[in-house]
């Protein structure tokens, strides 16, 4: 804790620096979307929040974004679903899920008693689904935006082909754009050449933002049985492992877009964060980093607001995009 | 090892409220290698465990590790009040087997290090009132089944303890299990494959003489898969109900990441960490 803060101060409401220089003003804006801090979870790492009230402080997060819903409930993969590798796991949870019905009914009226913006993540097997999805949750107060997950690399015919194909995917969005009036965030594959270049249709086609990465498709085996140590042989990998390529996919997003961009990948602590704001996002998902410390969520909005009080910033959209390129002078030194 | 009795939670399985604490390990205790029992002292907070119970743990949670990356599942093996405890601190015991780095980094620890500790978690064993239980251990699955013992001891439940091992070294701690069966009027039933200490062959071979004689009315197992299946099909052929402590490899503990699924008879996928780690034998799908 810097001694510029209060330790404990609650992120999101403007919480006094005591050196003279002022509020440090934690809350971001993404278009129509205000977040009082640009920390949320990562959808399929927190359930649908409310189970984890016992273990964190939910109102703390600027935003929770719920497992992936489907519109019928889903039972997910056999196992095993889950292994761990060097700094990272991989999993093959299939999309086990509640179904959308379930989730406006027995959970969201419980996260309405939170501050933290509720993102429900939405998938489904064909453009229908996801308009189908939509449309449900337009009404719904309790719900601040949707992600749109098109990018799971577990399901067989699942969102994937719409994130791995700019007609299909821009078809989608405008198609869920005049299905709901939220601010629709479309979910990124890592696991195509240009991300870059599906951020771009899903902008063109009427997304408000863009939030990238999804697991990258990896895989595993056990060496002592030889078989692959995931039922589905491939798998998503999470974790710390990915946090580089999260990184540069998400520079190359910003720079290709003029939308706010929301950064998943490997976030453990406030160097990722702000890693990822420098870079250019304006907020991101802790996911993986939940499952070792549940308690990560909180411990980073009162780290990053220590730390950028320590550097003296009042706001932390000061320092969203601030990167210091190269200058050729640079280059020459290589 | 050998602590004291403790109250030992509910007997419907689910326990006190979860809490991730950093406990102080006390000492870790060197058994035969690869075993090992871990002493913590945990805060005053932190729940009684229900037998069955675990919890999720992690050495040197201030740093990360790419290796382990992820906390461990233990069993609660062993609880009871710290003596000399200022603050209600208490005493609880974890019981492992160097496998690989998560358990290798727990039986690193020096007295003094901090191990972060999240529980009790899940729900354990549903307690009989009567009648004569097996307890089938194979190896370190012994751990879950120790508060057990003690739960049924103080129902006044007589029970056998079958440890199965491939060797006198895989018969950890023993000494406590044989005297807890012994106390409750029971037997110690050890067996080993290479026939160092007691029956020569698989634990399952004494479970199913026990079976056959019909001297049990319950089955409580924990172990490598293999032998809680054959558990399973064991109990079921002499219709004698059970439960399984399962080991399923697990990303969070508490729910969040639905790794951890368990194949059900009935088609549907249950989570390890929720619904179990107990499972009534003849309801998984082995
Ligand atoms: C609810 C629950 C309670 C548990 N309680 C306990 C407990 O009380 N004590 C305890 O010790 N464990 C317990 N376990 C098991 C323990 O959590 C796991 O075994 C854990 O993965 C060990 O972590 P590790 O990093 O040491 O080994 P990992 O690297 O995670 O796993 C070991 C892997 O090593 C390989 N391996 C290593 N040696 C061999 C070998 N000789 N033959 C075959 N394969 C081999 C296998 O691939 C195996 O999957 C429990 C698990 C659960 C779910
Ligand atoms: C167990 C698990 C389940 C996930 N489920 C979903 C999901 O349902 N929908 C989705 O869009 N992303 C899902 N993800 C991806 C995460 O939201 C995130 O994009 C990814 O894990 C990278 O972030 P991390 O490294 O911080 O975990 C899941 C990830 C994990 C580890
Ligand atoms: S281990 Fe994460 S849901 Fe069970």
């Amino acid at each position: 804790m810097s001694p510029n803060t209060q330790p404990g101060s609650t992120g999101g409401e403007v919480s006094s620096a005591t050196d003279g220089r002022g509020a440090l003003d934690l809350s971001v804006r993404l278009g129509d979307l205000e977040l009082q801090n640009p920390i949320l979870t990562a959808s399929g790492t927190f359930g649908y929040g409310l189970e984890f009230a016992p273990l964190t402080t939910l109102e703390q997060f600027g935003g929770l974004v719920t497992k992936g819903l489907s519109l019928a409930p889903r039972p997910g993969n056999p196992p095993p679903r889950i292994c761990e590798t060097r700094g990272g796991m991989l999993n093959s949870i299939g999309l086990q899920n509640i179904g959308i019905h379930a989730f406006l009914d027995d959970v969201l009226p419980g996260l309405a008693d939170y501050p933290s913006q509720v993102i429900v993540n939405l998938f489904g097997t064909a453009q229908a689904d996801y308009v189908a999805l939509a449309e449900l949750v337009d009404a719904q107060a309790g719900i601040a935006a949707v992600e749109l997950n098109v990018s799971c690399p577990n399901v067989k015919k699942g969102g994937i082909e719409f994130g791995h194909d700019p007609k299909m995917l821009s078809g989608l969005v405008s198609a869920v754009r005049s299905a709901t009036s939220k601010p629709v965030i479309v979910k990124l594959s890592p696991n195509v050449t240009s991300p870059a270049e599906l951020a771009k249709s899903a902008r063109d086609a009427g997304a408000d933002m863009i939030s990238a990465i999804n697991t990258i498709i990896g895989m595993s085996i056990d060496t002592w049985s030889r078989r692959p140590r995931l039922h589905t042989v491939r798998g998503g990998l999470s974790g710390p492992a990915i946090k580089p390529i999260a990184l540069r996919i998400v520079y190359d997003v910003v720079n290709a877009v003029d939308c706010p961009v929301i950064a998943i990948g490997g976030v453990e602590d406030v160097d990722d964060v702000l890693e990822f704001l420098i870079a250019g996002a304006s907020a991101v998902q802790v996911g993986t980093a939940l499952f070792r410390d549940p308690q990560r969520g909180p411990s980073l909005v009162d780290e990053l607001e220590s730390r950028l009080a320590e550097q003296g910033y009042s706001s932390v959209s000061d320092i969203i995009g601030s990167i210091v390129l190269p200058t050729p002078r640079d280059e020459e030194h290589p | 090892m050998g602590a004291q009795d403790v109250a030992s939670g509910e007997c419907d399985g689910s326990g006190t409220a979860v809490q991730d604490v950093l406990a102080e390990v006390l000492s870790v205790e060197p058994l035969p290698l690869p075993y090992y029992a871990l002493h913590l002292k945990v805060p005053a907070a932190f729940g009684v465990s229900a037998p069955g119970q675990f919890v999720m743990a992690m050495a040197s949670p201030s740093e990360l590790r790419l290796k382990p990356f992820l906390r461990r599942a233990f069993s609660v093996f062993d609880q009871e009040p710290l003596e000399g405890a200022t603050n209600g601190e208490r005493h609880i015991q974890l019981f492992g087997k160097i496998i690989g780095p998560g358990t290798s980094s727990l039986a690193e620890c020096r007295p003094g290090d901090e191990v972060a500790v999240l529980g009790p978690l899940g729900v354990g064993f549903t307690l009989p009132s009567r009648g004569r239980a097996a307890l089938v251990a194979g190896g370190v699955g012994s751990a879950a089944l120790l508060l057990l013992q003690r739960a049924l001891s103080e129902r006044s439940v007589e029970h056998d303890f079958l440890y199965g091992g491939r060797s006198t070294v895989d018969l950890a701690a023993s000494v406590t299990f044989a005297e807890l069966a012994r106390r409750s009027g029971g037997r110690y039933l050890p067996s080993t494959e290479d026939g160092s200490t007691g029956h020569h062959g698989l634990i399952t071979e004494v479970l199913a003489e026990g079976l056959a004689e019909s001297r049990y009315q319950h089955v409580f197992t924990c172990g490598p898969e293999g032998l809680m299946r054959a558990v399973a099909r064991l109990a079921a052929a002499h219709d004698c109900p059970g439960q399984a402590a399962l080991e399923t490899a697990m990303g969070c503990g508490y729910g969040a990441c639905l790794g951890c699924a368990v194949q059900m008879v009935n088609g549907e996928i249950q989570l390890c960490c929720k619904h179990g780690p107990v499972f009534d034998l003849a309801e998984v799908s082995w």
